[in-house]
């Protein structure tokens, strides 16, 4: 019965999620998102062949833990490490179609007089987009659709005070708010005479345009009518005038340039002076957190490491910045230094700006990262100061060492071999503490002077977070992604390197 | 007595220092979020007036829909440490348990991609989700559906990773026994694995709510809408640099917010302390 249950609970849960990923994969394939749409196939066929048969009783466990995997860990690394090989930037952000289209559209030439016509925007009996010309200089109407253009006798039509022609036959006007829910009428080549067409410039006014661009798939080359000129794809994400290879037009799309990304942080001076910068107050700032809350934690956890009077008072007060939410503690702390109205200034009555000055805000990220992190190894330490046996330490005792020799010679060396992994583990952590540094001071001081982006407390995570995001004008995700991949591999060896160091790796060589 | 100050004194001074240096933030901001003036202003450590003006504010002005970032907070939260916990434990149990080849290399695999940090594979994120939203503008970018989803992701190799630790101390004897009497996998782990681990599942799932409430910036990228945010988000953009005219409510709302994981933290002192010595670091 039991059995009975679980099976009919299994094939309903698996009815389910099957119809609305295969739902998502339809729609992914219509929206042309072939790459998404594929995986969420996958998806279902591996989740209906794992639960249905008795393939693989392992799959049965993982495999949604590993479709979350593939999809959301594995699936944006991947994609990063392609993204730092592309021109992917603000500018060259679409595919290369989409771009075409773009640079199509734009493509589009006045005629000779710049006509325009008042128009009246519908749809024809069947449904269709259309427009109500009034060509009022010539006293002619007509109806025009994307694909043809029917004659209105002037008798059959109605006009507004100002001789619009307003209403026709097999012709349906629609109201503003109708056209501003959907702009897909705004787009359309209105059929007008020849290569002419009309494009809507407003709700009731159109323009006489002929498409001047027009690209030949064979030969690669983009032609312009009017003024003769040729493009052609620059292998830059680019279509660049032939002759003239400056000269380029926009939007470009997404396109491979390998390993310039990469090159560029060592070549390109207005990114390798700041990136040079950044690093070294990174590892600096990781360095140094480390440090400083492990000398805390230590302290602290040697003073309290007896049985005293109200220790395990001071032990809740002394965890209680790591049992805060880290956000809000820092935003408080921002709070307190901000240099009119926080705490600071005013119990000190001074007047300074922390955020302004670069080693002043230097510091403060220091102080806040002190207090948001020695509980995490007050608490490791006094831990581990239990483990290490007292024998050891009674016989150095015995054998006539003083308190701070023992320290030294054997408490110290013993707990930085038992915590080294640990202290590996926080400097990577610190490497890349986003949250700090971008809700304490964002990055700044800022010299905004010369355009630089970089500041004073930006650590890389950060800078690259301003790369890719920090703009509303310039986001360049390809160099981001560049030195995404980069800090990866420099925290990805680190760690290693520390996790080599402890037990973990032993239990599978 | 002497000795006494020898032995102690110093303890009882290191102690009281750094509590006040870790006291110092926390009392300043429930004293603000005390006051009716709306700035950080201290005169004294004494509050001369106490009033509940910037809690009101907080739940009755417009510019703070305090209650529903709260309430996304808690569903955000909630529901990806919950999932994330479900299907973690049965893939840290065929991790921890079974044998099946290429596990080793999917052991190594998880160790090293999670130390992959999130912020990096922001861009692609970002830009996967643009296109999801496309054809799926429920769980693409902008929604909080697409945010647990990548949330959800995104701890898979974490919590797979340390529930494999608590997986590995459980005595194998115990499933061993199961598997003599006939019990088939699938059996061990429902009735005799799930039973066992429960309370370690619940660890976890705290654990990984704390997480999910402590993050910030996919949050940030993700809800821009005011009455979908986070309460992180919410909070953060409220205060937008204007702490002059924002900070009391700010104080109050970070005081609130504050309160269940300080309280779940503490309960789970124990836990959290043994899980730190495995090597995760608590963001």
């Amino acid at each position: 019965m039991r059995g009975k249950f679980a099976l009919v609970t299994k094939i309903i849960f698996l009815g389910i999620t099957t119809a609305i990923l295969a739902l998502l994969t339809e729609s992914a394939f219509a929206q042309k998102q072939y790459v998404i749409g594929t995986f969420i196939l996958v998806a279902i066929l591996a989740l209906n062949l794992v639960y249905l048969t008795s393939i693989s009783i392992p799959f049965k466990f993982f495999l949604p833990g590993i479709l979350f995997f593939f999809g959301f860990v594995i699936a944006p690394i991947f994609f990063t490490v392609q993204m730092s090989g592309y021109k992917y930037q603000t500018g060259n952000y679409l595919s290369k179609s989409a771009a075409l289209e773009q640079v199509l559209n734009l493509g589009a030439e006045p005629d000779a007089a710049g006509t325009t016509f008042d128009i009246t925007v519908g749809k024809t009996s069947s449904k269709e987009d259309a427009i109500l010309v009034s060509d009022i200089a010539n006293d002619k109407y007509f109806l025009s659709t994307a694909t043809k253009r029917t004659e209105v006798p002037k008798a059959a039509a109605k006009f507004d005070a100002n001789g619009v022609a307003i209403a026709a036959p097999n012709f349906q006007s629609m109201t503003a708010i109708a056209l501003a829910a959907n702009d897909a009428y705004s787009r359309i080549h209105y059929t007008y005479q020849g290569k002419y067409y009309i494009a809507i410039e407003s709700q009731n006014a159109g323009g006489v345009f002929r498409q001047a661009l027009s690209y030949s798939a064979n030969t690669g080359i983009l032609s312009n009518s009017v003024t003769g000129a040729t493009y052609v794809d620059n292998h830059r994400g680019n279509f660049a005038k032939v002759g003239s290879p400056s000269e380029i037009l926009s939007p470009g799309w997404r396109a491979p340039i390998w390993f310039e990304n990469y090159t560029r942080l060592f070549t390109d001076h207005q990114i390798r002076t700041p990136l040079t910068r950044v690093f070294i107050w990174t590892f600096f700032f990781a360095l140094f957190s480390v440090l400083s809350t492990f000398a805390l934690g230590l302290l602290l956890a040697i003073a309290l490491n007896r049985k005293m009077r109200g220790r395990r008072v001071y032990r809740s007060i002394l965890i209680l910045p790591y049992a805060m939410p880290s956000i809000m503690s820092i935003l408080i702390w921002a709070g307190m230094f901000d240099s009119d109205f926080g705490a600071v200034n005013s119990i000190l009555h001074t007047n300074i700006h922390w955020f302004q000055n670069p080693s002043l805000a230097r510091s403060v990220v220091l102080l806040v990262n002190l207090w948001l992190g020695f509980p995490y190894f007050y608490l490791i330490c006094s831990g581990s100061l239990q483990a290490i046996p007292s024998e050891l330490l009674e016989a150095a005792a015995i054998d006539g060492a003083n308190p701070r020799q023992v320290f030294r010679k054997i408490t110290l060396p013993l707990l930085l071999q038992i915590l080294s992994p640990l202290l590996i583990a926080s400097f990577a952590f610190n490497f890349n503490n986003f949250n700090l540094i971008y809700l304490l001071t964002g990055g700044g001081p800022t010299q905004t002077l010369n355009g630089e982006i970089a500041g004073a407390t930006d650590i890389l995570i950060s800078y690259t977070y301003k790369i890719a995001f920090g703009s509303k004008t310039f986001q360049d995700f390809g160099l981001a992604s560049a030195i995404s991949v980069i800090i990866f591999v420099m925290v990805a060896s680190i760690s290693m390197y520390g996790l080599r160091r402890s037990k973990v790796m032993e239990t599978f060589g | 007595m002497n000795n006494w100050l020898r032995e102690n004194l110093w303890r009882h001074g290191v102690a009281i220092v750094v509590c006040l240096f870790s006291l110092f933030p926390l009392y300043l901001v429930i004293l603000s979020s005390l006051k009716t003036s709306g700035s950080l202003q201290v005169g004294s450590f004494i509050p001369h007036e106490i009033s509940l003006d910037n809690y009101r504010f907080l739940f009755h002005s417009p510019k703070t829909p305090y209650v529903l970032w709260f309430k996304n907070s808690l569903v955000i939260a909630s529901t990806v440490a919950i999932s994330s916990v479900v299907i973690g434990a049965a893939s840290a149990f065929a991790f921890s348990r079974l044998k099946f080849r290429g596990k080793r290399l999917g052991i190594r695999l998880l160790l090293l991609v999670q130390m992959f940090p999130a912020v990096l594979a922001l861009s692609a994120v970002y830009v996967i989700m643009e296109r999801v939203y496309t054809f799926a503008p429920k769980i693409g970018l902008g929604s909080q559906g697409g945010l647990i989803l990548v949330y959800l992701g995104g701890s898979m190799g974490v919590n797979i990773w340390l529930l494999k630790g608590f997986v590995d101390s459980i005595p194998v004897e115990l499933d061993e026994a199961a598997k003599i009497d006939g019990a088939s996998a699938v059996q061990t782990y429902w009735l005799i694995f799930i039973p066992l681990a429960t309370p370690v599942l619940a660890v976890v799932c705290l654990l990984s709510f704390i997480g999910t409430f402590n993050e910030f910036i996919l949050a940030r990228l993700f809800l821009v809408e005011m009455n979908g945010r986070t309460i992180a988000v919410g909070l953060q953009q409220f205060i937008g640099g204007q702490y002059a005219s924002n900070w009391g409510p700010f104080a109050a709302g970070s005081i609130l917010a504050s309160i269940p994981i300080v309280i779940i933290f503490l309960s789970l002192q124990r836990f959290i302390v043994n899980g730190l010595t495995a090597g995760s670091v608590k963001g």
